[in-house]
C-alpha cells in the first residue's frame, strides 16, 4: 500500500500537540502501563476509571480558578461548560468525597492509568494529550503514608528502568510557615515569584534578613546536608517541624531500600493552594521535565465536602518513555512463510505456538517475509519448504533444517535465552 | 563530571555576555556571533542561539542553563528557574507614538495599532491600562511600521532613545525595565547541582561587583533595538 502526498489538507493532520502512536510506540506505550498497573495492584491500588469529561465548575473547585487558562473547553448541548480532564487527582478526589469514602471503612487506596488533556500554548511543543499513571492514598496522614507512596513511584521508575532515576523530596510546611510571617501583600508578592521560579533579586523585596537569606539559599537547597543547613532558618514550630518530619521519611524511605534514590529537596515549590505538605518530584537523565510529581493534599478533599488527609503521585508516561533506550524491545516472534498446499500445516504450527505465547505472522510469498520480518523485528523466518522445516535466525543471519517437534519445542520455550544457545 | 550546556544570545546581549563567561573562565576567547556550538573545557559547552529561542532550549533541557534578557523572560512565561540579574543589558520596553500624535495616548478610548516583538506583554499592558488595542507582530525593526503607515505606533525596546528619535517617534509610557538574566532548567538544577551551582555563584559575584549598572549610551549606539 502506497499513501499518495498531495496538499496537505486537514483531513491528513491531527490536531497541534496531540499524536497517533503505532508500531513500535504504540507497544512500548502499553507495555509500560501494563508495567505499572501490575505495581500498582502489587501494593494494593486498587484502579479507578472517571469520565474524560468533568464539569468546569468540579476541576476548578479542586484545582483552583488558576487552571481555567489551560484546559480544553466543551460546551455541553444545555449550554455548560464541560472540560476534558487535566490531571486524575481532582476527579478521583470528586469520586471518593461523594461516594467511595462513604462506603469504606478505612483507607482508600485508588490507582489510574488515564489520558489527560491541557490546552497549552500554541508554538509549545508539549503534549496537549498524554498519559498519567499515578495513585491516591485517601485517609492516612502519616508519614508511612507519604513514604509508601513515594517508595511505589520510585520503584515504578526503577523497574521501567529510567536512567540516573532520582526522587527528590521536601515539604512545603517549611516555606508555608516561614512565608505566613510576612504582610499580607509582601507575601503575595513572594509566593508569585517563589511560583514563577523568578528567584533573581527576590532577597530586595523582603524586610527579614533572616528570610531573604533562605530566599537567596533556596534554589540551591538539596542533597544530603540540605536539611542541616535549612535548619538555622526553621525559626517557627511548624518549619521545624516539616524538617523533622523530612528527615523521619528519608529514615523511613532507608528501609524499602531505596537510600540510593531518594534526596532531600527543600527548593521543591508545588503549588500551594492544593499541595500542603511533603511534596516530591522524580527526574531522570534525558529530560528536562520531571518525570513525576506528587505529595500531601489534605486539604482538597475538603472541597468535595469529605475532610480527609491524603497523598498521591502522578507519573507521565511519555515523558518516562521518552527517555528510555528503544532497544531491547523485541519479544520472539515469528514469520511463518507457506505455500498454498503447505498452509493447512503452517495453520497448525501457528496455533500451536500462539498458545506457548509466541506471535506468529503467517505469509504466503517467499521473497517479502526477511524483509517483513525485518521491519517488524522479528527474529525468526520459518520456511515450509519441500525439504522440511527451515529455521532462519534473522539476528545472526544463520539457518538450519528442522522437525516440526524441535521447532515447536524451541520457539515455544519462554526463555530467549535457551533459543540463542541452541542456535550457537 | 556532568556535562553542561549553556545557551547564551547572538545579537544586543552576546558581547556583555562573553565578556561575563570570559571572566568567569568559561571562555577563553571572543566568539564569533555565526559559531553555532563552543567546546569549553571540562565537559562544558557553549551553545550560541537567537535570543527567543534560548528559553526553549532550557526549559526543554537541550541546554542546561541559559542567558537571557528579562523582556524574553516576561514575554514567553516558560517554565525555568531565573537565578540571577547578571546587571548588563539594561534597557525599558516602552510604547512609543509619531511625535506629531502624542495627544493620541491622552484619549484612553482610542483603538491603537501597535507593532511589536512582544505581542503578550502589549496585550497585557494595555489591558491593565484599559486601553483597546489591536497589536501587528513583527520580528524586527519594529520603528519601521509607524512610518509606513502599518501602525500606529510602537512598544519595542529602548536603550538611549536614539533610534525613536531617529525616526520621528516619542515614548509616551514604560511597559516593562529589562536586564540580562541567568536561567537553569528545573531539572538541571538538582541533577547537575555540582556544575551548575559554581557557575550560579560566579556569575552573581561578578553581577555584584559590577552593579549598580546603567546603559552605556556612548559605546554600542547602533546595537539598540535587539536587532
Amino acid at each position: 500500500m502506497r499513501v499518495r502526498s498531495t496538499q496537505s489538507g486537514r483531513w491528513q493532520q491531527v490536531p497541534a500537540g496531540v499524536r497517533d502512536y503505532a508500531a513500535p510506540d504504540a507497544a512500548r506505550h502499553s507495555a509500560l502501563a501494563a508495567s505499572v498497573r501490575s505495581e500498582f495492584m502489587r501494593w494494593g491500588y486498587a484502579e479507578v476509571r472517571t469520565p474524560p469529561v468533568e464539569y468546569l465548575e468540579t476541576i476548578v473547585r479542586g484545582a483552583g480558578a488558576g487552571i481555567q487558562d489551560h484546559l480544553f473547553k466543551i460546551v455541553d448541548t444545555g449550554g455548560e461548560l464541560l472540560v476534558l480532564r487535566p490531571e486524575m487527582t481532582v476527579p478521583i478526589a470528586r469520586l471518593a468525597a461523594t461516594r467511595l469514602l462513604l462506603q469504606a471503612a478505612g483507607p482508600l487506596r485508588l490507582s489510574y492509568v488515564a489520558d489527560v488533556f491541557r490546552g497549552q500554548d500554541e508554538g509549545r511543543t508539549q503534549l496537549r494529550a498524554f498519559t498519567q499513571a499515578g495513585v491516591e492514598l485517601l485517609g492516612e496522614g502519616t508519614l508511612d503514608a507519604d513514604a509508601e507512596v513515594i517508595a511505589l513511584a520510585a520503584t515504578c521508575l526503577r523497574r521501567a528502568g529510567v536512567p540516573d532515576a532520582v526522587v527528590h523530596v521536601g515539604h512545603l510546611g517549611f516555606l508555608d510557615d516561614l512565608l505566613a510571617a510576612l504582610p499580607a501583600e509582601t507575601q503575595d508578592e513572594i509566593r508569585a515569584r517563589l511560583y514563577r521560579k523568578e528567584f533573581a533579586g527576590i532577597e530586595h523585596a523582603i524586610p527579614d534578613p533572616s528570610l531573604a537569606g533562605l530566599l537567596r539559599l533556596l534554589p540551591d537547597l538539596h542533597g544530603d546536608d540540605a536539611v542541616t543547613r535549612a535548619t538555622p532558618f526553621a525559626t517557627s514550630a511548624r518549619s521545624r517541624a516539616a524538617l523533622a518530619d523530612l528527615e523521619t521519611l528519608m529514615a523511613r524511605l532507608r528501609d524499602y531500600g531505596l537510600a540510593d534514590i531518594v534526596r532531600f529537596d527543600l527548593s521543591i515549590i508545588r503549588d500551594f493552594s492544593y499541595y500542603t505538605g511533603v511534596v516530591f518530584e522524580a527526574y531522570g537523565a534525558g529530560s528536562g521535565y520531571p518525570l513525576a510529581g506528587g505529595g500531601r493534599y489534605d486539604t482538597l478533599l475538603g472541597r468535595f465536602g469529605a475532610e480527609c488527609p491524603a497523598t498521591g503521585f502522578a507519573l507521565g508516561l511519555d515523558r518516562v518513555l521518552s527517555v528510555l533506550p528503544t532497544d531491547g524491545d523485541v519479544s520472539i516472534a515469528v514469520v511463518l512463510v507457506a505455500d498454498p498446499s503447505q498452509r493447512p500445516e503452517a495453520i497448525q504450527i501457528a496455533t500451536d505456538l500462539r498458545r506457548r505465547g509466541v506471535s506468529v505472522l503467517i505469509l504466503g510469498a517467499t521473497a517479502e517475509a526477511p524483509i517483513t520480518a525485518q521491519r517488524n523485528s522479528y527474529r525468526w523466518v520459518v520456511r515450509m519448504t519441500v525439504d522440511g522445516i527451515v529455521l532462519q535466525d534473522m539476528r545472526t543471519e544463520t539457518q538450519r533444517l528442522v522437525d516440526r517437534a524441535t521447532l515447536i519445542a524451541v520457539l515455544g520455550t519462554p526463555s530467549g535465552d535457551r533459543v540463542s544457545e541452541w542456535t550457537r | 563530571m556532568d556535562p553542561l550546556t549553556l545557551a547564551i544570545p547572538t545579537g544586543r546581549l552576546f558581547a556583555d555576555t562573553c565578556a561575563l563567561l570570559q571572566r568567569v573562565g568559561w571562555l577563553a576567547a571572543v566568539p564569533t556571533e555565526r559559531t553555532l556550538v563552543l567546546p569549553a573545557s571540562d565537559g562544558r559547552r557553549v551553545l550560541i542561539a537567537k535570543p527567543a529561542d534560548i528559553l526553549t532550549y532550557v526549559e526543554q533541557g537541550a541546554a542546561d542553563a541559559g542567558i537571557v534578557g528579562k523582556d524574553m523572560l516576561l514575554e514567553q512565561e516558560r517554565d525555568v528557574y531565573e537565578l540571577v540579574d547578571l546587571g548588563f543589558g539594561s534597557c525599558r520596553g516602552v510604547v512609543a507614538l509619531p511625535e506629531a500624535q502624542q495627544e493620541r495616548w491622552r484619549q484612553p478610548g482610542t483603538l491603537l495599532r501597535i507593532a511589536t516583538k512582544y505581542p503578550r506583554l502589549t496585550t497585557r499592558f494595555f489591558e491593565r491600562e484599559r486601553r483597546p488595542v489591536e497589536i501587528v507582530q513583527l520580528h524586527g525593526s519594529v520603528e519601521l511600521a509607524p512610518r509606513v503607515g502599518l501602525a500606529d505606533g510602537i512598544v519595542d525596546l529602548v536603550m538611549t532613545g536614539q533610534t525613536l528619535r531617529d525616526n520621528l517617534l516619542a515614548e509616551v509610557a514604560e511597559v516593562f525595565q529589562s536586564s540580562a538574566r541567568l536561567v537553569v532548567n528545573r531539572v538541571s538544577l538538582r541533577t547537575k547541582a555540582a556544575v551548575v551551582q559554581p557557575l550560579v555563584e560566579q556569575t552573581k559575584r561578578t553581577a555584584t561587583i559590577r552593579a549598580p549598572v546603567t546603559a552605556a549610551p556612548t559605546t554600542r549606539p547602533t546595537a539598540e533595538g535587539d536587532r
